[in-house]
């Protein structure tokens, strides 16, 4: 999902967006003070950190980004690197270093075939299918997304056309980051809490996003769960102390043999 | 007057592409603006689509001035433009292409309709690949596409960067032939062009420009006539 998010914005906008992992970091976090403090409801708190993100998303793109649409890569690339800085060592002041824990909504286990489950595993794989499907359908059949694939495609094309683009790209940043914050907010009930939760993540996203094919859909998500299992197998199976170094030994190998990635189109 | 640019100064990066360039457009006409590379034809359709900011100069359109207002605004004022490099939306079907051209008719669909039909009967062929993708098209089609994906929002004003770059001179033919029916059914158009001779006999009224500079004007058959002009750009 976090990988998702993060082609959305880099197919769009052409930002490789590091600062994404902090922006699942804050999601987590408007989700628990919007349940734990106000007393809302898991799915409340999900609503209210996916409009929340929205908003911050849009936001940042405003503010952080357009202002560089037509500077050389790098500077985008230190503005995000930037944020990062910001966000954590924001959160870091605001809500301190502890690790907190975000109740699940429910905290059944299910038994599949000889396999246990929590629900709250369930759910994050339902939800990750769902909103895959549901970027799908906004991308391919409504117009908003008909502009933003335009956009995409070919920036001055669809502005020639009457497309407001730099509002197309505060559209996608902000929907690439509610990605990021159902992804924090969704994972927040199995793992914890803290300033700097987006570090592996954002790594891995990349990862993903590259084995894939940067700026490709489908690559995403194939990518997304090419890497979730090989993960999982090589965790399991091998040793846990190897997963990352095979995972960048996979994306070294990928790259040799395809620069472009597994669905990459190429430039 | 539809189109009145006045003494307009563009840059393109730090180099000045165009000095001091005013042209005047009457409802209903075709005008040619014709140069060799790099005398700032480009940049002055640039100029009027709001790509390009003047840095001194008016451009005003229907009596409002819009060189300060962003592109995608111009648009909706009623002037597009289709540039040289095309600028297609590859990975897009050739009808979802044109849908997007009416773009500024939001969610009107009956109007939709109603351009797109029109354009398959201007361009028979997009009919037939409506569903491939616009990547896939010949050169010449690709360009049908874009004059189709602008006709699209109705413009009072069309703009053509060099239609017939790289096309055959059957395909130029048929452009151009198209390009008549266009401004027949009443939409001005202002035609970019290298290719002299073909664009002069289309064209009641002709600029020459020459290093960012309008060096002479008049009506077509004046310019084909000029000593000049058939030395430097109709080659006899």
């Amino acid at each position: 999902m976090i990988a998702l998010g993060l082609t959305l914005i880099y197919g769009v906008l052409q930002i490789p967006n590091f600062s994404h992992g902090a922006l699942y970091m804050i999601g987590a976090y408007v989700a628990y003070f919007s349940i734990v403090s106000f007393g809302f409801p898991y799915w409340v708190g999900l609503i209210t950190s996916v409009i929340t993100l929205f908003c911050v998303g849009m936001f940042v793109e405003r503010v952080a980004f357009r202002p560089l649409y037509d500077k050389p890569l790098i500077n985008a690339f230190i503005v995000a690197v930037g944020l990062i800085l910001i966000f954590e060592n924001g959160a870091l002041a605001i809500w301190g270093p502890e690790f907190r824990r975000l109740p699940a909504p429910s905290s059944a286990v299910i038994e599949l075939s000889g396999a246990i489950i929590t629900m709250q595993r369930i759910i994050v794989i339902a939800a990750a299918l769902l909103l895959i499907a549901a970027v799908h359908f906004f991308v391919k059949k409504t117009r908003l997304g008909a502009a933003i694939e335009a956009t995409a495609q070919n920036r001055e094309g669809a502005q020639l056309m009457g497309i407001n683009v730099y509002l197309m790209g505060g559209i996608t940043f902000g929907i690439g980051t509610s990605l990021a914050a159902v992804a924090g907010v969704l994972i927040a009930p199995i793992f914890l809490i803290y300033p700097s939760m987006g570090v592996p993540v954002i790594g891995m996203a990349f990862v993903i996003m590259i084995v894939g094919g940067m700026g490709s859909f489908l690559g995403a998500v194939a990518g997304g769960y090419l890497i979730g299992l090989l993960e999982t197998l090589v965790s399991s199976y091998i040793t846990t102390y190897f997963t990352e170094v095979i995972l960048f030994g996979l994306l070294v190998v990928v790259l040799a043999i395809k620069p472009t990635g597994l669905f990459g189109k190429g430039h | 007057m539809l189109l009145q640019v006045k003494n307009i100064e563009s840059f393109y990066g730090l180099s000045k592409a165009l000095s001091d360039v005013s042209l005047s457009i009457e409802e209903g006409e075709i005008v040619c603006v014709l140069g060799a590379n790099g005398a700032g034809k480009s940049t002055l359709l640039k100029t009027i689509a709001g790509q390009v900011k003047p840095r001194n100069g008016q451009v005003v359109f229907r009596g409002k001035r819009i060189d300060q207002i962003e592109p995608h605004r111009i648009v909706r004022e009623g002037v597009t433009l289709c540039p040289e490099d095309k600028k297609i939306f590859p990975q897009m079907s050739v009808f979802k292409n044109l849908y997007l051209g009416a773009w500024i008719y939001g969610k009107d669909k009956v109007r939709i309709e109603a351009n797109i039909v029109d354009v398959y009967n201007l361009f028979p062929v997009l009919k037939e690949r409506k569903n491939q993708d616009a990547g896939t098209l010949s050169g010449g089609e690709q360009q049908m596409l874009v004059i189709g994906r602008s006709l699209m929002s109705n413009p009072w004003l069309l703009m053509l960067d060099e239609p017939s770059l790289g096309l055959a001179p059957l395909m130029v033919e048929r452009i151009f032939e198209v390009i008549r029916q266009i401004n027949a059914r009443r939409t001005t158009i202002l035609l970019v062009e290298q290719n002299a001779s073909i664009a002069l006999n289309v064209a009641n009224r002709g600029y020459i420009m020459e290093a960012g500079r309008i060096t002479m004007e008049g009506a077509s058959y004046e310019l084909l006539n000029n000593e000049k002009v058939k030395k430097a750009y109709l080659g006899f």
